[in-house]
């Protein structure tokens, strides 16, 4: 399944025509809104921590050629090595040249949208190295050769008997008479045969929630355990990371990790976070680690008017409370980051010529930047790329046109005012006795699934002028 | 140009100007933070005992293993803080655990505000230990509970490891169908014993 | 005595202006005089959502122009009343000769139902109305005007109506002004959860502070063949007769 932005139309119709889609999403209302919204009420201070939250993202991106310079100097003075690469293709050489060094042939990977992004998984497998996926969710969707449709849960598109299909397809030398109803079944097979590949893998690759300058530490977040059995156990460990996921120190971790794991899941704490400063010791952890920083179209956003966008900790709560979202799933959107971050983000990383759509199907409700745990401004981020869109002449011309006369009408009160009235007298009576309109030449939109309930046939101007 | 300095030089020319660093975020807790450890511990499906003192431990773990109908037999890292207990009938081995054994560990801090155990790794104490068993045994001191990530983390800086593990509750995933299951990779069962001494 | 510009909003104004005479009534009652410049055409949120700048600009000046003088500005809308008070200022911050005007304007602009509560100190209404009544928020309503208690104060107060609360009143109904016609088909799935919503409560009607939202409602559910009356939370709480939305009736403006 390859991405692509600009099927939005036609992926987001089939999306809402598929009912086992339907089901899930249905999920997303009780484990994650619910959920976040009781440790937000338990924690009590949800305004005071993300205002505390946004300033620390700001001011890092306001010092954001100190922090990573200064973390490159720590990593490198523990005897780890920083990489830098401006787009997708550099990073993707620089990790498989790290592995070639390396002498890796398997390899383990923690969850990583950013390695998403750059398609590392292809480009490697390509280069005769196969990265396994160690996140559960991951895991399943690489059985598949689906691309993840959550940021922070992979497969929640999927019901456990896709789990169980999938496996006995995958597993094949475990018994095929093996029962595989419970879930907790199918967890216990996840665990013995991804723990064969920790134990073989030769180097592991994770992402990185956070990056802390002074102590020149990566940040893991996870609840399973597998980012840290990736990075542990073998002899090389790469971190692949966006550069603007980087904070001052990991007092500043401190505060955006209470606000992470409430804001995904509604945990005060995940089970594991891991703070990584280096190689490890003689005995224990990693001999060689890389930390790549990508660029990919970061930088370019930086200091602009949709600047805000780096705040994000991918946290997924815009996602889970978007109602566009909950009704499509994120397939849809195809592209790596969906919902009102994706819409917030794509028309930067990718261009508005791709990503066009995802602005653009929002109401702007609102919802996401009220959960956004750093206050990202998103419908108004949203808004400037339909902006950006217009000033291009990118928007559709019978839109365009439409609002043109609309504004022209809206700026010039007589004409409006006597095309008001004879526009509610016109619609009055195509309404009929039914007093409902069942289809116009215009807006052909709205008559799709919807009838026009029929103006009363004066307006209130005239009337209010008559009294 | 390297891409180094290129990423630099745009970040340079297109950033905001520096803003200071905003004042410190701290919430006061004023709870008891050995009550409010046990009970965030337990919320993340951790099992907490107290102890009156170390000399229980042994003793608490043995019990532990019977319960769960285990082999009454740990693995502990050569040197562990834990190793110079009197481990009586229990069997003590110093290879690294399986996923269905046990180990023990001695966290040299907790934080009250989530009920997390605080492993910095070290010689004595590699990280991969907390996460290769089926079932993860933490000693915690009471006296060793800070209220913070913040504080705990002050206190190791004079000697900052390669790892910190900061471990609330057993491995968990909610990747099948947004519903819990415990002992996805890492360890099934985290019990602490909180000893009072 | 209170002078307000109603900002009657172009939706009231062509389809159902019943809208904007409750909205008078209810204003006189709590004790203001009403005028309605005629010269006011749209808020310009059409312009402004799909990124016609210019366009947006021109129109928040004339508002600003037509709607000078008065004590308040009162819309039957949380989303142009949101226009009113969280846009122009932010449209026209660059402009040296609205920009202070803007931001007086937005400091007396208020959406119907929370100005009468807020502002008027109205607790309750004269009206009586039998039946069962689903409410809903509109987005801008909850988020830009932070209305939430005053429609139920007054709606409560009405004798004889019963209110129903949504399972949940929070999410979008899938109006969103363009939106619902440029992805008609996500637009319909989330007008059908919001209706499945209110026939669930068990209410035989369904009111709201925004007629977009309404319209799109209204004109759903007759198209899926729900049963299910719509109305301007205005013309309950103001006891204005007529036919509910798509309906006809007795008291049918002619």
């Amino acid at each position: 399944m390859i991405p692509d932005p600009t099927a939005f139309r036609q992926a987001a119709h089939e999306a809402l025509d598929d009912p086992r889609l339907k089901v899930a999403l249905g999920r997303l209302k009780t484990h994650f809104v619910q959920k976040r919204a009781d440790a937000f009420e338990r924690y009590g201070d949800f305004a005071a921590l993300r205002d505390a939250g946004a300033t620390i993202r700001d001011c890092a991106l306001s010092n954001l050629d100190t922090l990573l310079e200064k973390f490159e100097r720590n990593v490198t003075a523990r005897g780890g090595h920083v990489h830098w690469a401006r787009d997708a293709g550099e990073a993707r050489q620089i990790v498989l040249d790290i592995l070639r060094s390396a002498d890796a042939k398997t390899v383990t990977k923690g969850k990583s949208m950013v390695t998403e992004e750059i398609g590392l998984n292809g480009f490697l497998e390509k280069n005769g190295i196969r990265p396994v996926e160690t996140d559960l969710g991951e895991y399943i969707i690489q059985l598949r050769h689906e691309p993840p449709s959550h940021i922070i849960a992979p497969a929640f598109h999927l019901n456990k008997e896709d789990v169980a299909q999938t496996f006995r397809s995958a597993h094949t030398e475990l018994p095929p008479e093996r029962a595989l109803d419970e879930r907790s079944a199918l967890v216990a097979e996840a665990r013995v045969m991804l723990r064969r590949q920790f134990e073989a893998a030769d180097a592991g690759i994770t992402g990185a929630n956070f990056l802390a300058a002074a102590e020149g530490a990566a940040v893991i977040v996870t609840n399973e355990g597998n980012g840290d059995l990736t990075r542990l156990l073998p002899r090389t460990h790469i971190v692949v990371t966006g550069l603007e996921k980087i904070v001052a120190d990991m007092d500043d971790v401190s505060v955006l990790l209470r606000l992470l794991t409430r804001s995904a899941t509604g945990q005060d704490i995940t089970s594991y976070v891991s703070v990584v400063s280096g190689p490890g010791d003689a005995q224990d952890g990693p001999k060689n680690f890389h930390v790549v920083l990508l660029d990919n179209g970061r930088t370019a956003l930086l200091g602009g008017e949709t600047g805000e966008v780096l705040r994000c900790i991918r946290c997924a709560a815009c996602l889970n409370h978007c109602p566009i979202y909950n009704s499509i799933g994120g397939h849809a959107y195809g592209a790596t980051y969906p919902g009102p971050i994706g819409a917030a983000l794509n028309p930067g990383l990718l261009g508005l010529a791709q990503a066009h759509h995802h602005p653009n199907a929002s109401t702007f409700c609102g919802r996401c930047a009220e959960v956004c745990p750093v206050k990202i401004p998103l419908p108004s981020i949203m808004r400037y790329w339909r902006e950006k869109e217009f000033e291009a002449h990118m928007a559709p011309k019978a839109m365009v046109f439409g609002l043109s006369l609309w504004a022209f009408a809206a700026r010039h009160p007589a004409l409006y005012r006597l095309g008001a009235r004879v526009l509610a007298r016109v619609l009055r009576v195509i309404g009929g006795r039914k007093r409902a309109i069942h289809s116009l030449p215009v807006l052909r939109g709205w008559f799709v699934a919807r009838d026009f309930p029929a103006p009363q046939g004066k307006t209130f101007q005239e009337m209010w002028r008559a009294r | 140009m390297s891409a180094r300095d290129d990423i630099l030089r745009t970040i340079r020319a297109r950033k905001a100007p520096a803003l200071p660093r905003p004042a410190r975020y701290r919430r006061v807790l004023d709870d008891d933070l050995a009550e409010r450890f046990a009970t965030r511990a337990r919320a993340a499906d951790a099992t907490v005992e107290v102890l009156e003192s170390m000399a229980d431990v042994s003793g608490a773990v043995a019990g532990l293993l019977r319960a769960r109908n285990m082999a009454a037999c740990i693995h502990l890292p050569p040197g562990s803080a834990v190793a110079g207990l009197d481990w009586g009938q229990v069997r003590v081995l110093q290879t690294p655990p399986g996923p269905e054994d046990v180990a023990v560990a001695l966290a040299p801090l907790g934080i009250g505000e989530t009920g997390t155990l605080v492993f910095p790794a070290g010689e004595a104490a590699p990280a991969s230990w907390h996460f290769r068993p089926g079932f993860e045994i933490a000693v915690l001191r009471v006296s060793d509970i800070v209220p913070d990530l913040e504080t705990a983390l002050s206190s190791l800086r004079m000697q900052w490891p390669h790892t910190i593990n900061l471990v609330t509750g057993p491995s968990r995933t909610a990747d099948i169908e947004q519903t819990l299951e415990l002992g996805a990779h890492g360890p099934k069962a985290l019990a602490v014993l909180l000893v009072r001494v | 005595m209170p002078r307000v510009g109603l900002f009657v909003t172009c939706l009231v104004d062509l389809v159902r202006p019943s809208v904007g005479f409750a909205a008078v009534r209810l204003l006189e009652q709590a004790g203001c005089t009403v005028e309605a410049p005629r010269a006011q055409t749209c808020c310009g949120q059409p312009a402004w959502n799909a990124g016609d700048r210019r366009n947006a600009e021109a129109i928040a000046r004339s508002v600003i122009d037509m709607f000078e003088g008065f004590d308040y500005v009162v819309a039957p809308s949380g989303s142009c009343a949101g226009m009113l008070r969280r846009h122009y200022p932010e449209i026209l911050k660059d402009d040296a000769r609205y920009a202070e005007r803007a931001r007086a304007l937005a400091g007396r602009s208020y959406e119907l139902m929370s100005f009468l509560v807020r502002i008027c100190g109205v607790a309750r209404v004269d009206a009586s109305w039998e039946g069962r009544v689903a409410y809903h928020d509109s987005c801008s309503s909850l988020r830009e005007m932070e209305v939430r208690a005053e429609p139920r104060t007054l709606l409560s107060s009405v004798a004889g109506l019963e209110i129903f609360e949504l399972s949940d009143p929070e999410i979008c109904c899938g109006f969103g002004g363009l939106f619902c016609v440029k992805y008609p088909d996500i637009s319909e799935a989330m007008a059908d959860a919001k209706i499945a919503d209110v026939t669930a409560t068990g209410a035989q009607m369904l009111v709201g502070g925004d007629l977009g939202c309404l319209l799109h409602l209204a004109g759903r559910a007759r198209r899926a063949g729900v049963a299910l009356e719509v109305r301007h939370a205005a013309e309950v709480l103001a006891g204005v007769e007529g036919p509910a939305m798509g309906e006809a009736g007795k008291g049918d403006v002619e």
